[in-house]
């Protein structure tokens, strides 16, 4: 798949094209953050950078202020999202609690609505960066799949770079994780990982 | 400026006194992605300029009735290192020579930055001089911009900063310590290369028109160099995934 680094003002089209990550000025479209250009595919894919929520992303946060039914969930980067809950799961939540959930509404670039809520209970949270998350998960889960399997872990994958991990071998899962971060552009790494977690679990195995 | 009287002579046949042609560069070096804890920065060598630049955020601006609920403010902090001077400036801190180049660091990234996209955020440009020889606010915003794209920052280009200035009659580019002492004009300007819009344009002495014309051509011939140190910088650090079926 022919890839192209592009940097910020770098025109993409002589066109304006309406694409992520771009911008049109006096008819021409330039990149607007550094990033992969993918020609076949039409999208440039940021390699830094902060999360930016969309509808139908998934987020993992915490439960840091629950009235009546509504909740304010902190999803880091301070970005505030509120739940509603239905009026027969009244306080469902207490603060402190994680939670999954899916993002319904986009009120303002700063407050989200959330909706279809799972609780977490237990387990472990893990900050990464939110560039990495597609990485992380793989195309089609395949990444996020093998390590589960691999580490018999539960994890849960948030768009907003909160990852939720409870299981039989978290450490592990925790550094193929945060291999994936650090390799994130290279390519191949499915494989990697796959090698580095059957090694590691046949070592401690014997 | 120091005084004329006991000038040196800065061009001696008709090469600076490092040995350089009017129109030439001095040797620049830039490294991308240099700070762990920053969420950007970049290490910049220029000549005998080293600078350390490194950006934060976008985050929640602080306090909270400087936030802009409609855009981000951009704070920017220039710096020169107590180890830093040749001479010249040799009190480091917030003096009013540091203050002034951070606002007009400031203002240069205020106009390429995509503020929209961050509503009530703040982004932080820290530019730490630690070794200076004549011209680092350019150096400080060339290695701001690099370590702002590597913050992942929205932005519509990635500018670019250079000086030139004046001996007698001759025109120079990229002025040194002793050169920006003793000449009579010099002009230090950031541009944007997309479309060559100047972000930062000073000056200190005297030019006439058609030498400020003739100088500003200078530059933006002598920015295709600069700028494509600096997109070498970022490709560096991103080595080897050309080919990748990554992300």
């Amino acid at each position: 798949m022919p890839r192209q680094l592009v940097i910020p003002g770098e025109m993409i089209a002589s066109e304006p094209v309406r694409l992520d990550n771009t911008y049109v000025e006096n008819g021409k479209t330039f990149a607007k953050v550094l990033g992969f250009y993918e020609s076949e595919k039409r999208q440039v894919i940021p390699l830094e950078g902060i999360w930016q929520p969309r509808i139908g992303d998934i987020v993992v946060g915490i439960v840091v202020n629950a009235r009546n039914a509504v909740y304010e969930i902190d999803l880091s980067h301070f970005t505030r999202s509120i739940l509603i809950g239905s009026k027969f799961d009244r306080q469902a939540y207490k603060p402190g609690d994680v939670i999954e959930a899916e993002v319904k509404d986009i009120e303002d670039r700063k407050t989200l609505i959330l909706w279809r809520p799972r609780t977490l209970i237990g387990g472990t949270i893990l900050e990464v960066k939110p560039t990495k998350v597609p990485r992380i998960i793989g195309k089609a889960n395949t990444m996020i799949e093998q390590i589960s399997k691999l580490t018999r872990c539960n994890i849960s994958v948030g768009n907003n770079g909160i990852i939720w991990l409870k299981g039989a071998n978290v450490p592990l899962a925790t550094e193929a994780i945060r291999k994936i971060e650090n390799e994130a552009h290279l390519p191949g790494l499915t494989e990697k990982i796959k090698h580095m977690l059957e090694e590691e679990t046949q070592t401690t195995s014997k | 400026m120091a005084d004329k009287s006991n000038r040196p002579q800065l061009i001696v046949d008709g090469k600076r006194l490092d040995g350089r042609g009017f129109n030439q560069l001095r040797p620049l070096k830039i490294e991308a992605s240099v700070l762990k804890n920053a969420d950007g920065s970049a290490y910049l060598e220029w000549g005998n300029n080293k600078v350390l630049a490194a950006v934060y955020g976008p985050k929640e601006a602080m306090p909270k009735h400087v936030q802009d609920p409609a855009k981000a403010i951009i704070k920017c902090k220039y710096s020169m290192a107590p180890f830093s001077s040749m001479g010249e400036h040799s009190r480091s801190g917030p003096n009013r020579r540091a203050i002034e180049i951070s606002k007009v660091t400031r203002e240069a990234f205020e106009s390429v930055t995509m503020l929209h996209d961050y509503p009530a955020s703040e982004i932080d440009i820290f530019i730490e001089i630690l070794q200076s020889d004549g011209g680092t606010r350019a150096a400080g915003i060339t290695a701001a911009a690099v370590a702002m794209a590597s913050a992942g920052i929205h932005m519509k280009d990635l500018i670019y900063a250079v000086s030139f200035g004046k001996v007698g009659e001759d025109l120079i580019l990229d002025l040194n310590m002793i050169e920006d002492n003793y000449s009579d004009c010099d002009m230090p300007t950031a541009v944007s290369p997309r479309n060559n819009d100047l972000v930062l344009l000073q000056m200190d002495g005297s030019l006439t028109r058609e030498q400020l014309h003739n100088g500003l051509q200078m530059v933006l011939d002598a920015g295709k160099t600069i700028s494509q140190i600096q997109k070498e910088a970022l490709q560096r650090v991103y080595e080897g995934s050309e080919n990748g079926n990554g992300v």
